[in-house]
């Protein structure tokens, strides 16, 4: 099938609901495994450890939860599958993580979709026809041999691998083919600060933070909460500085230089826009300040053109100064300088003896300094005989992937070990697929000290190989990843813990809780200042608009582009769906007369992407700013669920977008402005809380700053008004479910958008029915602009609110329906009954909130085995009923029904809702408002407490606490 | 029916000088003959309507509500706004055939019949769309309190939209009974004039064994009065009813108490508005200018001029609350009316119905008909505009700005909205065909009205 046939296929399939070509599949494999005597879903051979105690091993209905890594980017974080008939149905975060402690970022728990993609491999191929392993192994073996023989190169191609036990059987590998060598390459990559490092401390390592440890953060570039090296653990080390009632003196101040807007940027007390060329300007301008504060005496680096305010980075460093020890700067640039000259500023103010841990490096995204680029002359003269692609794409998700699609057919076998159809993977003879990550054994050391350990939450759904086996194959043993894992462990882990001597009690330790914490490390790096004056400033592009290709907070590099449930998150700035686009700052479009959606064409050294322009307040002006990630062809079909068409045509657009990529490396681009108009699809369209006819500002997400708290802690906070009212109030015997979201700690990182929708069985709508505001989100991210609407100029105030069902105690939906399918719980919850609705829709337009969401058609998974990732604790709805946020009361029962087995009563934290479960910020709390013991009581009751719209009298149960900026004006 | 004496000084209600069997001759005439051309044409576009707006409502019931174009903010629009349309258009029947009755204006008899019909062919359009705006209308049934194996399990009392279902349907029987029971004399008519075959059986069935005696004219005038009685009441109780389920709501711009008077009002409104567009088209088309004369459509002019008045207060009262209450929700969801996305409906709407009836303080006017024509097409937009005006604009832009949307209408629902006119004009044609379309008995009855006793003598003697 060529693209264009493909692309019509597709439409067609998507308006069919279902894809003829995966029914057939999917029967295919449901008769097989009736022929086989069984389920397809079940536990792998070897044993495996649940995380907690567990009930009869496979008890039908009942959920275990096992420790696991999360595959899904390469911060790896501790995450626990949720397995329910021997199928994983949720990813949540593992609250034992040593890093992660107990949060999961949205693509992470997107990743459990992935596993269910029907278009994944069911096993080896050799020139595109399915092949056994046998076979597939001979010709590669066979391709080493030659090799060998001739001494020609191999190369294994592959991300940052940050896993021992992988190293250890490539080191066979290798001494097995002594021409294999390994190539790693990260894009986008944090090797600019690795090599910094080599510069100024001469080591080449990527320090660990511990954000929990700094009252200053600045930050340049560096989007540490959104995708930027591993943004789990830096948000809850973040917010932990973030609860100003906790202590006194707890609240950190963070401030943003950065040219496009970020989830971090707007998350920040100060937030500047830099253009990416004065980036290195302005840190060496504010070395230089805190130099002269400190007392430096050693060398200086160049200073570099720096348009920031001398007042504003004199602030800046008198607040780093005033918390030596205890601040940090962190730089997110692509240029060792400005990461040289961060080390230096990092040097003077103490932080690599607290926060930037040197001695236990982290290993993501590490890179290797030109590593892909000799490979490409290498392949072009021909020199390699056989590459071996792991864990990468790199004909997409590299800069120069179309050289390496030219280059790699002159490579005598290309290998790829990749688990679905990608660009790569269709220029490979041989395919060797291996597994997805919750089906395989695998162990990271990514985060210095900590080794997590995944266990496969199921056995292999296809004909997948873990890529340790494939490669033991290769060297001519029969080892399965788990032996090789385990191995490893016996020989190289155990002697460097002292718990146990018992292998197997210390593996059983480790598999269940999923990583462990080793000590030792590197010694002190000292700091060389000679290395300073020999930096340079990048040089400053001449012509058009500085270009910042970057990592969205959905699809990040893009490996998942085809998981709808991300295509279909709201980016936490912009608030749009389904495809990239082109910021530009307000001024910019000012002039160049662009408006939202006006598609215009980036052009560099001759390569050109077009997409839509979206005008973002707080952009540096001179800048363009656009996500990887989007518009990959040659990914297949994306399989959302789409309205079920049974009469005329409705409405289907397609998954819009351009792959940046390729302009990736640019620093500028010219921009040309084309006639065609594209419009964003967004699922929040009025970004501020100014109206824009009365110019009043409403009260919805309440604020003030950190002076203002701390002489008086309910400011900008009026006490809510007495409700008065003719009615008995309802009388709770029990317990009253009620929860409270703290806007300072929350990152707007949209983790819990994402945990309710596979928690919930939320469907997927498409970008068609989101562009007709049909997002059918429970938990929704409300992100508001302070500021008069239309400022040109500066960085506006940025607050995010997660919003949801309110549960108001006097309900406006509960009294307007007419059959009574929302309906009032004894413990304060609002229900609503699915069976019962008709779908007047009543209750939706009384809501004062709008949390309601329709079920406008079927809403069909158009590829059927994601229905395996549904929940079947949860109604799957039909079309023409209301839904929405129910507290994950399915989760209140399990909790109570626990507490019975187990004869107490319920305590304080035995229900956690999804989103509250997820939230890396712990900025959403649920309990019982009834017991004052209770977090969330307790919560409720503080200063900084309010409850949205409550003046209407109608009683929500979910309580905000006002957003404290730490400004200091 | 009853006659009195009334002073030579009025002006007659019926023109020319007709004896009584003349009025039975054309009345009944054109029921006779074939149907005209002009009949014919009409007949063919009001099925075209229909049927288009069967195929969209099919596609809407099979496929779902969202072949329309309402989103997560703005949950009803055209659904609703044509139910408040049509039970709007309704209530200008039951105002003439009951009120009017109750305080004697006998002007009322040549048109009360086509009203009545109007207000059930229009009850009839309104009730479609509450049925089909539900996502489930299979299991529309729910709305009813009946006894069921489910616990029993009971309807929402509290729910206006449950008041919604027992006023239209009260309001549908008690319309389709009045109306029916006006019939029972002219059915007799009818009967005794037609010859021998299943037409005169079918009369002959409905009229009821109708016989002429006093007793029967003296039982059935009771019962007339009795039902215009009952009747009375549902003018005013049934579009209160249709405002509270704006009134009750906790949306700016819906949250109202001015809304049962000022719903009534414009109801009356837009239904005399309707009332006159029929009328002119029927008096031209059947010939029945000497019954619906120009006096007619006077005093129909007059009761439109009061209530475009009443109306327009209406309009400004609500401006002046939004203003006065210092809610910033409640001046922004008005302000926004004026001022926001769709403001052009706005004063479209304010044109239509506060501006353009002013013309009627004109007694030229009052009485040029192709002029009216055009000023009743322009209230009946203007109504339909202000519903849609405060269902769709008070939700498009309520509490929370993130939630802020647009709205545009799919072909689906202007489908259905167009194929609802084809429902009532298929209805009022075949009317037109099938039954009298003037009250005989009753123009009968003030055929002397405003005439000497000598001039009634004089005709009797013909």
């Amino acid at each position: 099938m060529n693209e264009e046939e493909a692309k019509t296929q597709a439409v067609e399939d998507a308006k069919d609901g279902i894809k003829r070509r995966d029914f057939l599949q999917l029967m295919t494999g449901a008769f097989a495994a009736l022929a086989a005597g069984g389920c397809r879903f079940q536990k792998p051979a070897e044993k495996i450890v649940p995380a907690l105690v567990a009930p009869e091993e496979g008890l039908p209905g009942q959920a275990a939860w096992y420790a696991t890594t999360c595959g899904a980017c390469p911060a790896a974080c501790g995450a626990l599958a949720k397995v329910r008939d021997g199928r994983p149905i949720k990813l949540e975060g593992n609250p034992e993580h040593p890093v992660s402690r107990g949060g999961l970022c949205a693509r992470g728990q997107g990743s459990l979709l992935d596993l269910y993609d029907s278009q994944r491999y069911a096993g080896p191929r050799v020139a595109g026809a399915p092949v056994d392993w046998d076979t597939a192994d001979l010709e590669v073996i066979r391709a080493l041999e030659r090799a060998r023989a001739s001494g020609k190169a191999v190369r294994l191609l592959s991300p940052t691998w940050a896993s021992p036990s992988a190293r250890a059987e490539l080191a066979r590998l290798r001494a097995r083919f002594p021409s294999l060598r390994h190539v790693v390459y990260d894009e986008p990559s944090l090797q600019a600060s690795i090599s910094a490092h080599r510069l100024t401390h001469g080591r080449a390592a990527l320090p660990s933070y511990h954000l929990e440890k700094a009252k200053a953060i600045v930050s340049f570039d560096a989007d540490f909460l959104g995708t930027w090296g591993s943004p789990v653990q830096f948000t809850k080390d973040w917010a932990a500085r973030r609860k100003p009632d906790v202590e006194p003196g707890l609240m950190s101040w963070h401030a943003q230089f950065e040219a496009r807007m970020s989830p971090t940027g707007a998350n920040a007390d100060l937030r500047v826009p830099v253009k990416p060329s004065e980036r290195y300007g302005t840190i060496v301008e504010l070395g230089r300040l805190v130099a002269q504060k400190t007392g430096w005496s050693g060398a200086v680096p160049p200073s570099g053109p720096t348009s920031v305010s001398r007042s504003v980075l004199l602030q800046t460093a008198a607040a780093l100064v005033a918390e030596r020890r205890r601040a940090v700067v962190l730089c997110g640039a692509a240029d060792v300088a400005s990461h040289a000259a961060a080390n230096w500023l990092n040097h003077m103010l103490g932080a690599y003896e607290s926060i930037a841990d040197l001695e236990r490096p982290a290993a993501f995204a590490s890179g290797e300094e030109g590593g892909f680029d000799a490979l490409l002359a290498e392949l072009d003269r021909g020199e390699v005989a056989v590459l071996i692609v792991r864990g990468c794409n790199p004909a997409q998700d590299h800069p120069r992937a179309a050289d390496f699609r030219k280059a790699a057919g002159k490579a005598g076998l290309v290998v790829s070990l990749a688990g679905r159809p990608d660009e790569t993977a269709k220029l490979a003879r041989i395919v060797c697929p291996e597994h997805h990550y919750l089906e395989s054994w695998s162990d990271h050391d990514a985060h210095g000290g900590v080794i997590s350990l995944s266990q496969p939450a199921l056995s292999p759904l296809r004909g997948t190989r873990g890529a340790l086996e494939t490669f033991a194959r290769w060297d001519g043993r029969r080892a399965t990843d788990y032996e090789s894992i385990r191995s490893y462990f016996r020989s190289s882990v155990l002697p460097r813990q002292k718990k146990t001597r018992s292998f197997e009690t210390f593996w059983e330790d480790a598999v269940r809780l999923g990583a462990l914490t080793l000590g030792g490390g590197a010694g002190k790096a000292a700091f060389i200042p000679s290395s300073l004056p020999a930096l340079k400033a990048p040089p400053v592009s001449a012509f058009g608009y500085e270009f910042i290709a970057y990592q969205s907070v959905a699809l990040g590099d893009g490996r998942q582009a085809n998981n709808p449930w991300l295509q279909e998150l709201p980016d936490p700035i912009t608030k749009t769906t389904w495809g990239n686009f082109a910021s530009f700052s307000p001024s910019d479009a000012k002039s160049l007369g662009l408006v939202e959606g006006r598609v215009v064409k980036l052009e560099a050294e001759g390569v050109s992407v077009e997409l839509p322009a979206h005008v973002q307040p707080g952009q540096a002006s001179g800048t363009v700013a656009a996500a990887l990630g989007y518009g990959r062809s040659g990914i297949g079909v994306m399989a959302g669920n789409l309205p079920v068409v049974k009469m005329l045509p409705i409405d289907f657009q397609p998954a819009s977008g351009a792959d940046v990529m390729p302009l990736s490396r640019a620093a500028a681009v010219t921009v040309g402005l084309l006639s065609r108009v594209e419009r964003l699809t967004k699922t929040q369209t009025y970004d501020h809380l100014v109206d824009p006819l009365l110019g009043e500002r409403r009260d919805h997400a309440r604020e003030t700053v950190l002076a203002d708290y701390l002489l008086n802690p309910r400011a900008g906070n009026p006490a809510e008004a007495k409700a008065h009212s003719l009615w008995k109030e309802h009388e709770y015997a029990g317990p009253k479910w009620g929860m409270a979201i703290d806007l300072n700690a929350c990152t707007g990182c949209s983790a819990c958008v994402l945990s309710c929708n596979l928690e919930n069985n939320v469907p997927v709508v498409g970008k068609s029915e989101i562009a007709k505001s049909r997002d059918m989100h429970w938990l929704r991210l409300d992100r508001y602009y302070s500021g008069p609407p239309n400022a040109l100029e500066g960085s506006p105030d940025v607050s995010f609110q997660p919003m949801l069902c309110q549960h108001c105690g006097n309900a406006p939906c509960e009294t307007v329906c007419p059959v009574l399918a929302t309906v009032h719980s004894t413990e304060g919850l609002n229900m609503q009954v699915y069976n019962r609705c008709v779908g007047t829709r009543y209750c939706a337009n009384n809501c004062p909130y709008k949390v309601r969401r329709f079920n406008w058609f079927d809403y069909a998974h158009a590829d059927l085995s994601a229905n395996l990732a549904l929940n079947p604790d949860v109604t799957v709805r039909s079309r023409g009923v209301m839904e929405k946020c129910s507290f994950c009361v399915q989760r209140i029962y399990t909790a109570k029904a626990d507490a019975k087995v187990e004869g107490r009563v319920m305590r304080d934290g035995d229900v956690k809702p999804a989103c509250a479960q997820s939230c890396p910020s712990e900025a959403i709390v649920f309990g019982d408002l009834n017991d004052p013991k209770s977090k969330a009581a307790k919560l409720a009751k503080s200063e900084r407490s309010y409850r949205v719209l409550s003046e209407l009298g109608v009683q929500p149960s979910v309580h905000y606490l006002t957003k404290v900026r730490n400004k200091r004006v | 029916m009853s006659t009195s004496h009334v002073s030579p000084l009025r002006e007659p209600l019926v023109d020319g000088v007709k004896d009584l069997g003349q009025i039975t001759r054309d009345v009944c005439g054109p029921l006779d003959a074939a149907p005209t051309a002009a009949w014919y044409a009409a007949f063919a576009a009001a099925l075209c309507a229909l049927s288009y707006g069967a195929v969209m409502v099919i596609h809407q019931v099979w496929t779902g509500i969202g072949t329309w174009g309402l989103n997560k903010t703005v949950g009803w629009s055209w659904d609703i706004t044509n139910f408040v349309f049509w039970v709007g258009i309704g209530h200008a029947g039951t105002l003439i055939s009951a009120i009017l009755f109750l305080f004697r204006q006998k002007w009322r008899t040549s048109i009360n019949r086509s009203a009545e019909a109007m207000t059930i062919f229009a009850v009839m359009c309104a009730g479609i769309f509450p049925l089909i705006h539900m996502g489930r209308p299979w299991l529309a049934y729910w709305v009813m309190p009946y006894p069921n194996p489910m616990g029993p399990l009971w309807v929402n009392f509290r729910s206006p939209l449950l008041w919604d279902v027992f006023a239209i349907s009260t309001y549908f029987i008690i319309s389709a009974t009045f109306w029916f029971v006006g019939l029972i004399p002219d059915l007799a008519t009818m009967r005794d004039r037609l010859p021998e075959g299943w037409r005169k059986k079918v009369f002959g069935l409905a009229s009821l064994g109708w016989s002429g005696s006093h007793r029967t004219w003296q039982h059935y005038e009771m019962v007339y009065l009795l039902l215009a009685g009952l009747a009375t009441p549902l003018v005013f109780s049934v579009h209160t009813i249709v405002s509270f389920d704006f009134a009750t709501s906790v949306i700016p711009g819906w949250h109202a108490t001015i809304f049962p008077p000022y719903f009534v009002c414009g109801a009356i409104f837009s239904g005399f508005a309707m009332v006159l567009t029929l009328m002119i088209i029927a008096r031209k088309v059947m010939n029945f200018e000497g019954y619906i004369t120009l006096r007619h459509i006077d005093a129909i002019c007059k009761v439109i001029l009061l209530t475009s008045m009443i109306v327009g207060l209406a309009y400004s009262t609500e401006l002046i609350t939004a203003y006065y209450s210092s809610n910033h929700y409640e001046r922004f969801a008005f302000i926004n009316r004026i001022k926001g996305p769709f403001a052009g409906f706005y004063w479209m709407m304010v044109f239509c119905n506060v501006l353009v009836p002013q013309a009627l303080w004109f007694e030229r006017i009052r009485r040029d008909v192709r002029v009216l024509f055009l000023i009743s097409i322009l209230i009946n937009v203007g109504m339909w505009l202000e519903r849609f005006v405060i269902i769709t604009i008070s939700l498009h832009r309520d509490y929370l700005p993130s939630s802020w949307t647009d709205y545009s209408p799919t072909y689906v629902e202007i489908g259905t909205y167009i194929g609802s006119f084809g429902l009532f004009f298929t209805c009022f044609l075949l009317f037109c065909r099938v039954l009298p379309m003037i009250a005989i008995s009753e123009v009968k009855g003030v055929l002397s009205y405003a005439r000497g006793d000598q001039d009634k003598e004089s005709r009797h003697a013909h």
